[in-house]
């Protein structure tokens, strides 16, 4: 029982797509399939990572959403990683600087650097030490994940040319999300309280 | 802090206006599949036109190609299977041609 709430038993679940990539790369995946599958986990974890804190909410504090809660760090550096592979393996298959560059300008791609980019100072202040420097700054910062929430789904409806695979992952958020300011303006709430 | 909001919020909400014009899909009247040409022989017409060739898939009745068009660019193309007439040419989700429909 223990293992299992063990933070490095949850990092390693967090690796096994990567772990499955590494053993598809070994079997000569196309380098497009596995940009395609690091994408979508990034994606996910996000989401996932977003998800807790309606999910608080609407599951009344459970018990397993509050053990998430606990790994909402991992969950959160996890998709930054799994972006920056992503990002890398679509470095590789443009080749040419070129190549990126005539690309930069297309709403599919630069919505996906964009949110890489802010990904970049979430993941470098997701550790005890900066929550201390920053103060009441570091959740200020913290909340731009969902401006890349956003950039990630207009990047993913636009590089997979489909609106089916992202709204399926993301119309849930915006639901748990929906109804968490609809509750936030239904009650009487004399704290803010910010999960 | 707030500045950074003042301007991502607005591009992220430009952005995700555009996903109404995503969708680069096309159908083709193509029948039987005996009377289509080869993947091979859409592969080699259009390499010699300059294209590279990663991928060829069969999408709503027609070919669909993802490669490097002829200016460099990756794109997706939808092709007739009978004609190999291209259809529709899109780069990441922005539609470059489309063929004027009769």
């Amino acid at each position: 029982m223990n293992f299992l709430n063990n933070k490095v038993f949850f990092w390693l679940l967090l690796a096994i797509p990567a772990v499955a990539m590494s053993v598809a790369m070994g079997n000569g995946a196309e380098l497009e399939r596995l940009m395609h599958v690091t994408g979508e986990f990034s994606a996910r974890l996000m989401i996932l990572a977003l998800l807790l804190s309606p999910f608080k909410l609407i599951f009344n504090n459970a018990r397993w959403v509050n053990w998430l809660l606990r790994r909402r760090r991992a969950i959160g550096v996890a998709a930054f990683f799994y972006a920056l592979v992503h990002t890398i393996l679509y470095v590789v298959d443009m080749g040419t600087l070129q190549a990126i560059l005539s690309e930069l300008g297309l709403l599919g791609i630069w919505t996906g650097w964009v949110a890489l980019i802010i990904f970049i100072p979430l993941a470098i202040t997701s550790n005890n030490t900066m929550v201390r420097v920053l103060k009441s700054n570091w959740k200020t910062l913290q909340r731009l994940v969902y401006v890349a929430a956003v950039l990630t789904l207009v990047h993913w409806v636009f590089v997979h040319n489909n609106t089916g695979p992202a709204l399926v992952h993301f119309v849930p958020l915006a639901l748990a999300e929906a109804y968490r300011i609809y509750h936030w303006f239904s009650t009487r709430r004399i704290k803010a309280i910010d999960v | 802090m707030k500045a950074i909001y003042k301007i991502l919020w607005p591009l992220a909400v430009m952005a995700i206006s555009q996903t109404s014009y995503a969708t680069g899909m096309m159908t083709c009247d193509s029948g039987d599949r005996s009377t289509w040409k080869t993947q091979d022989e859409l592969r080699a017409t259009v390499i010699e036109k300059g294209w590279e060739v990663r991928r060829v898939k069969v999408d709503g009745g027609c070919y669909e190609l993802y490669g490097t068009n002829p200016d460099g660019k990756r794109v997706e193309a939808y092709f007739d299977p009978i004609t190999l007439e291209m259809l529709l040419v899109s780069q990441r989700g922005k539609i470059l041609y489309k063929k004027e429909l009769k």
